[in-house]
């Protein structure tokens, strides 16, 4: 099997970016990965690239922008996989690489809230809530009691239902939900690219903010970012040949969907009652550890990078990839485990919970943890030795997940 | 069998796109009645709308590589276009049909698709028509007509 | 490089409101494609599916699609374009050693959003959008009045091409648009959309979904008798509409050169038996000819007069009928692969005779912005 490596990342700023229109916005983190890579725009063979497009209002934008990108002549895929479409199309740069069909291929996504005229940048999410939640006009709802509900809900409700399983099953509090943001918030401090940076933002700053929807406080709520990340893949060939020194390699990817999680409803006839449940997140970590040769996730992994726009998510999902038994994640939280120096840090970039920009930050989870390996994270740069990194992305409706691998060595090194 | 259908969502969502500092400047100019490009320092692509990046070469570019356009052009193509859309998927047949062009701009290499009014053909040189108040908005440049 | 062939396939019928939802088509054809291929869901290692979401009228489209397509607990994406790009990516993850097999599915039910409208928001937002003139329609007729221009191709060249494929239609049984006895006359005198194109030049939007099997070489035998094997492809995508030659179609020549270069092959017009391509308009036929370098530049309008590319000529092209014939968008590039693999299997009903190496091809984006080629044969 082909090795594969991540030789160049680059992001753009995150946050509110009306300066810039989304061409621009792509540009800037594609052109901050070339460069990081130090190679030229012609060693780049082919591109991988996604986004939800609904949120940007642009059908196919990568085909608007594809000079802006270097992408004229050269082949192009895309996906699309709602919000794990960071995650996607980074496996996908993987799988161009590791076909054999290219050599170098440079995998982008990313997304524009700002673009939405509606307030609180909820174009996308509109459409998001009301097209995928229509069935439940079938069991008898009305357009105005729907429209309500939509509006309400979307991402935050059923995120809402989520974390209140999940209290249920592992026994922890809201209290823990305030410190993982809290720490999100003081570790996205450190990182330039970060949107909400709050230096030394303890928990109790968190649950002083009120109450959204139980049991997700105001503090909790990651915020609508615009952003773009990107990165470069390269075949063991290529990094021989482009003489590159730093790289991070690929060791093992995993993208396992269960069905979608709508209130024990689905048009399958069987229903996903517990969203906490996330077998998808078991499975495709499991397998992506299996291919990656990892025995045991929780001594052989230095960092990982999960996907957690809400706190619970970074609880509950550090428990489904294996980092910590059921239940138990609060605990570690206690103890500091999880901090940016401490034995297992998680997020240490600030995660999903203080920058979203949707489209863009499953690959940025990539990104981040490509940059622990190479130990080019600067002031979030984990303070260990970083051997093994996971990055891992969900979503659709809570249903989707991708899981990478990566090491500063190749599998069966 | 049969299934379900369920039209007409009570609310729109919409967008507004921020178009960058150049596109600004691009459609501020319109103000004054000019048309600005970017030509490429390197390559010399000169693109129009400008913008910061060359198709060509890849080349950076910014203000510093505007340049101002006569605003005349060549027809490289047209088409009689019979029809509108409606926003919602449904064809408005126009009572007399509306002239499209593919006019290439002097001193630019990029293709713009503009209305042309009068007897054109490929190969017409054709200039801008301004409103009569122009604000530096889109609407500002309604077509383009042939030239006498 | 891991070989991949495909062994199985299924499509449904193209029709204007199939009465069906979105998951039911699905899960016809890829139980169909399955049956075909003599593969179970236990078989399958990897799912692609690919639709738009802007087509669909709903956001992560296949977030629903999980238990129609097979995809419940296995590992999978989805392409968001021609349902060819589904079965590229299904390919290079097979070709990656990572699976073995797996199963691309494509749909779209254009009822419910006219495609001609969706396609309008494929222009840039803040230049091109302004002007309303600005379709897919009207700048494909611009692409053609070019193309004319310089290859002193005309009207009757397009109406011939539309006589070829929506006569070829009518042996196809799932076709959408079939008219036996059409005439250069009647395209000439359809309804005028944008001159010079009429309602028969331009692709029918239809509803149908399309699925294909693949397999690496390690198991496909153990599948399939005669599996149909990926010789070469090529992928290229060209610049924007403003900055890019549309009276070309340079990108699918450069993927033409890629899919030959890998596939060996060095004289396309005689080397290739038959070609499925996906015209989304009739002028882009003509305008593949010379890209898939069938004949020189300019000389389209030739094989056509001669009826070079009829499917008793030297160079079949479309015999399936083409997308002039019923375009159900995400799923007529695969809807091509697919004709392609059955006239290598002598499945098709417009057998070319002995035919041993296809060419299937997939655009996406106005004007064609995108192509994608794919060389199938019946050796690996």
């Amino acid at each position: 099997m082909r090795r594969v490596a991540i030789i160049g990342c680059g992001q753009s700023k995150h946050g509110r970016r009306t300066d810039v229109n989304q061409a621009e916005l792509v540009a800037e983190a594609v052109w901050a990965a070339i460069e990081d890579a130090n190679i030229g725009v012609e060693d780049i063979e082919a591109y991988a690239v996604g986004n939800m497009q609904g949120f940007g209002g642009i059908c196919q934008p990568d085909l608007v922008f594809a000079d802006y990108i270097a992408a004229g002549g050269k082949p192009m895929q895309r996906v699309a996989t709602g919000g794990t479409v960071g995650g996607s199309t980074a496996h996908l740069g993987y799988y161009e690489v590791a076909s054999g069909m290219y050599d170098v291929v440079l995998a982008v996504s990313w997304e524009k809230h700002s673009d939405s005229a509606e307030p609180g940048a909820t174009t996308g999410l509109l459409h998001v809530a009301f097209a995928n939640l229509s069935y439940m006009m079938k069991i008898g709802m009305d357009m105005r009691s729907f429209a309500i509900m939509g509006l309400a809900g979307a991402a935050a409700g059923i995120s809402a239902y989520q974390a209140a399983f999940y209290m249920a099953r592992s026994g922890c509090r809201i209290e823990h939900f305030d410190m993982v943001a809290a720490k999100a918030r003081r570790n996205a401090a450190k990182n330039r690219y970060a949107h909400l940076k709050w230096p030394g933002c303890t928990a109790e700053d968190i649950a002083k903010t009120e109450m959204l929807i139980w049991p997700l406080r105001f503090g909790h709520v990651c915020p609508a970012s615009d952003g773009a990340s990107c990165v470069i893949y390269a075949s063991e060939d290529a990094v021989r040949r482009l003489g590159i020194k730093e790289v991070a390699w690929v060791k093992g990817v995993a993208a396992y969907a269960d069905e979608e999680a709508d209130q024990g409803e689905s048009y399958q006839g069987t229903a996903v009652v517990d969203y906490s449940d996330q077998t998808g997140a078991i499975l495709s970590a499991r397998k992506a550890y299996r291919r990656a040769g990892i025995k045991d996730p929780r001594k052989e992994i230095d960092v990982a990078e999960i996907y957690a726009p809400f706190p619970h998510q970074e609880l509950m999902f550090s428990e489904r990839l294996g980092f910590f038994d059921d239940g138990t994640a609060w605990k570690a939280l206690e103890e500091g485990v999880t901090e940016i120096d401490g034995d297992f840090p998680i997020c240490p970039s600030g995660g999903v919970n203080a920058t979203n920009a949707i489209g863009s930050s499953g690959m940025q989870r990539v990104v981040e943890a490509a940059l622990q390996i190479m130990g080019k994270a600067e002031d979030h740069q984990v303070p260990k030795d970083v051997k093994n990194a996971v990055a891992h992305a969900w979503g659709g409706q809570v249903q989707f997940n991708t899981v990478m691998v990566l090491g500063d060595r190749p599998k069966g090194w | 069998m049969g299934v379900d259908r369920y039209s007409g969502l009570p609310f729109v969502a919409r967008f507004r796109w921020s178009v960058g500092k150049i596109m600004e400047k691009f459609y501020r100019s319109f103000a004054e009645k000019k048309i600005i490009a970017a030509k490429c320092e390197k390559c010399g692509y000169t693109v129009v709308p400008p913008r910061q990046i060359c198709p060509q070469c890849y080349s950076r570019m910014g203000e510093e590589n505007f340049v101002e356009l006569s605003g005349r052009g060549v027809v490289e193509s047209l088409t009689e276009v019979a029809f509108r859309l409606d926003g919602k998927g449904g064809y408005i047949w126009l009572e007399k049909p509306e002239l499209l062009a593919a006019v290439k701009l002097e001193g630019a290499n990029s293709t713009i698709f503009v209305r042309v009014e009068g007897d054109a053909r490929i190969g017409s040189e054709v200039e801008p028509v301004w409103a009569e108040k122009t604000e530096g908005k889109p609407s500002d440049l309604i077509s383009f007509r042939v030239v006498k | 490089m891991r070989r991949v062939a495909i062994i199985g396939y299924a499509v449904s019928r193209l029709e204007w409101d199939a009465e069906k939802t979105r998951e039911e088509a699905v899960f016809e054809v890829a139980k169909g494609a399955m049956r075909n291929a003599g593969v179970e869901r236990e078989d399958i290692d990897t799912v692609i599916s690919a639709s738009t979401d802007f087509l669909d009228g709903r956001t992560i489209s296949s977030c629903m699609l999980i238990g129609a397509s097979g995809a419940y607990l296995k590992d999978e994406s989805k392409a968001e374009e021609d349902g060819m790009y589904a079965a590229l990516y299904a390919a290079q993850r097979i070709m990656s050693g990572v699976h073995d097999v797996a199963l691309a599915v494509s749909h779209t039910h254009s009822w419910i959003f006219n495609p001609h409208q969706v396609t309008q928001y494929m222009l840039e937002p803040w230049f091109d959008r302004q002007n309303d003139l600005l379709n897919e329609i009207t700048l494909a007729a611009l692409q053609a009045r070019l193309y004319m221009s310089r290859s002193g191709a005309d009207e009757t060249h397009l109406a011939q091409v539309c006589v070829k494929n929506l006569r070829n239609a009518v042996k196809n049984p799932n076709a959408f648009r079939k008219m036996p006895d059409v005439t250069v006359e009647e395209v000439l005198e359809s309804k005028l959309y944008s001159s010079p194109l009429t309602e028969l030049m331009i692709s029918p939007p239809c509803d149908g979904a399309a699925a294909v099997v693949l397999a690496s070489e390690d198991v496909a035998e153990e599948f399939c008798d005669e599996p149909v094997w990926i010789r070469g492809i090529g992928n290229a995508c060209d610049r924007y509409l403003r900055d890019r030659d549309l009276g070309r179609l340079n990108s699918l020549r450069i993927a033409a050169e890629r899919a030959y270069r890998t596939a060996g092959i060095e004289d396309p017009f005689r080397q290739i038996d038959v070609a499925e391509v996906s015209e989304r308009f009739a002028h882009q036929e003509l305008m593949a000819y010379e890209a898939l370098c069938f004949c020189r530049e300019g000389m389209g309008k030739v094989l056509i007069e001669e009826g070079m590319t009829e499917v008793y000529g030297d160079m079949p092209v479309n015999p399936s009928g083409g997308a002039l014939a019923g375009d159900a968008v995400c799923a007529t590039g695969m809807i091509r692969l697919i004709e392609a693999v059955k006239q290598i299997r002598g499945e098709a009903e417009n057998q070319v005779e002995e035919c041993r190496t296809a060419l299937a091809h997939a655009q996406w984006g106005l004007c064609a912005q995108k192509n994608l080629v794919f060389i199938l044969g019946d050796r690996r």
